[in-house]
């Protein structure tokens, strides 16, 4: 079976379970944290057993899961008591962290340091990483002084975005994007990545890097699809 | 100079403040409390520039050649606890954290730890599958929502104790007939059970090249609480074997860690367990009983390290 781990919120989520129902796709989401089934054993994680749809299911018959949470947010943890949730929230992420790093089949992304989906750099530090890549950076500044507000963020109007699936890209752009956003997703070692890059065609700037793009697009469900898909051909083939 | 931040009722961070002044180095103290009194301007173009605004004095932050952090949770401190949710106060104090944050991840100074090197603190079951990685065994391990799971764990090793997932900080506790009522809460929220292994703590500071190790005897499940539940508590310097010590400092330099505080117990057949890795510890409960001058070693890897 897929297993979507998100947001009961995740509108993309959703439509991905939908869309996949004839692989048994489900979805955890915060509320199947709290439900009697969780066993995970670290020294033998094909052992372990995990809850999907509140249903209990062997950790040995997933075969692919896609990760839409960077962490558990105490504010949707409405079945704890408000004085828990941010400790219960704690918890569950830790818990994840270690569960989803202990999967031999394909996790995209594979969590990294705090976060449940790759790596979570701030905008200043995949900045770093694009440039690094050869990738155009423009310079950004930070000003904490008293009384002053965060600078407007957002992206630019005539922003492109390229999504990178695996060794695919999507999005309306011209072959030299693909390249430079499939480098910076190899630099931060996520196979899931939309890159997003401002100015005109002479001269493209890194913007943004996100690692949960809106995945209802039929080409980019269908290719997430198939990473997970063939991916869990070459692990099973690894074991 | 070298950036010390935290708050300044800190032990290990008074500590290693005094070390450096007895070495004669420069110290930029930045109080977390008195944030402010703290302005910070940075620029990326990439490589991150800037200029910090302590007690009325601006500072390069090209000046600073290494830094050791202990940031406390901003929301305990006092001043951010009093003050409006979502306004200025509290406005600039997380700005300010997370502008000082990603300093600490882009500089080319020297950062006793940066936060991406302590990650793998905040879920003790994945630095475990690490420390293992290392050849370094753990305690057998089950992390459950299913009471009956947690009951065939607890008869099958006999004695066993739980503690946090998370690197919340919580008091280690054997499991008791009077948990057995409790045990259905579990059902809420994944909790952590461990086989109880007998015998003697240890903890290792490695700092830099070097390091220190004190051996505690106590008869506490947690010696860290020792004194508060009534339980012995001695503390004095201890030996490992060279194998365990060695596989430790490949540990942490595989994480990043320039300075650390390894948790292991010897149980009674001379096998070693690793608990833990802690990315800031707090040395000074062991410095100060043992004398060993853990803090003297920061302040020179800061002065020399860079």
């Amino acid at each position: 079976m897929l297993v979507v781990l998100a947001s009961r919120h995740d509108r993309s989520a959703r439509y991905l379970v939908e869309r996949w129902t004839a692989f048994g796709a489900g979805m955890i989401t915060c509320e199947d944290l709290s439900v009697a089934g969780w066993r995970f054993c670290p020294s033998s994680p094909d052992a372990s057993t995990a809850v999907v749809d509140g249903r209990c299911v062997p950790c040995k018959d997933i075969a692919g899961v896609l990760t839409r949470l960077p962490c558990i947010f105490p504010g949707e943890l409405l079945h704890i008591r408000r004085e828990d949730r941010e400790y219960v929230a704690a918890e569950m992420g830790a818990f994840l962290m270690a569960w989803l790093s202990s999967l031999s089949c394909p996790v995209l992304n594979r969590p990294v340091g705090t976060c449940l989906s790759g790596l979570n750099w701030r905008p200043e530090q995949w900045a770093l990483a694009a440039s690094r890549v050869n990738i155009r950076v423009r310079t950004t500044k930070r000003r904490i002084l008293l009384g002053s507000t965060a600078e407007p963020g957002g992206s630019e109007p005539n922003s492109i975005a390229v999504t990178v699936i695996g060794h695919q890209c999507f999005g309306q752009i011209d072959p030299h994007l693909g390249v430079q956003a499939r480098r910076l997703a190899m630099a931060a070692g996520v196979d899931l990545l939309e890159v997003r890059f401002s100015g005109d065609e002479a001269d493209f700037c890194f913007e943004s890097a996100n690692l949960w793009p809106d995945l209802s697009r039929v080409d980019l469900a269908d290719a997430v699809l198939q990473y997970l898909q063939n991916d869990s051909r070459r692990s099973v083939r690894r074991r | 100079m070298i950036l010390l931040w935290g708050v300044s009722g800190d032990r290990p961070l008074a500590l290693v403040h005094q070390a450096l002044q007895r070495h004669g180095a420069p110290v930029l103290f930045l109080d977390q409390s008195a944030f402010l009194e703290t302005e910070l301007e940075l620029s990326f173009s990439p490589q991150v520039r800037g200029t910090l605004r302590v007690s009325g004095k601006w500072v390069e932050l090209a000046n600073i050649t290494a830094a050791y952090i202990r940031p406390h949770d901003l929301r305990l401190l006092p001043e951010i606890r009093n003050a409006e949710p979502g306004g200025a106060v509290r406005t600039h104090a997380i700005r300010l954290e997370d502008a000082l944050l990603c300093w600490t991840e882009l500089t080319s100074a020297l950062v006793v730890n940066p936060p991406s090197a302590m990650a793998s603190n905040g879920s003790k079951p994945y630095q475990s599958a690490l420390i293992r990685w290392f050849g370094i065994d753990v305690p057998e391990t089950l992390i459950t929502t299913d009471p009956n799971a947690a009951l065939e764990f607890w008869e099958k090793h006999g004695s066993v104790v739980y503690k946090s997932v998370s690197g919340v900080r919580s008091i280690v506790s054997r499991l008791g007939s009077e948990h057995s009522s409790r045990l259905q809460n579990i059902a809420n929220c994944p909790t952590q059970f461990q086989e109880y292994i007998a015998g003697r703590d240890f903890r290792l500071h490695i700092v830099g090249d070097e390091f220190f190790i004190s051996e505690i005897i106590s008869d506490a499940d947690d010696y860290r609480y020792a004194i508060k539940t009534g339980c012995r508590l001695k503390i004095r310097p201890g030996s490992l074997p060279e194998d365990v010590v060695g596989r430790c400092r490949a540990l942490v330099a595989f994480l990043g860690l320039r300075f650390s505080g390894v948790d292991l117990r010897r149980n009674q057949d001379g096998k070693w367990y690793c608990f833990e890795v802690n990315p800031s510890p707090g040395f000074s409960f062991y410095e100060e009983a043992t004398g060993q001058p853990i803090s003297d070693a920061v302040a020179r890897l800061l002065i020399n390290d860079r």
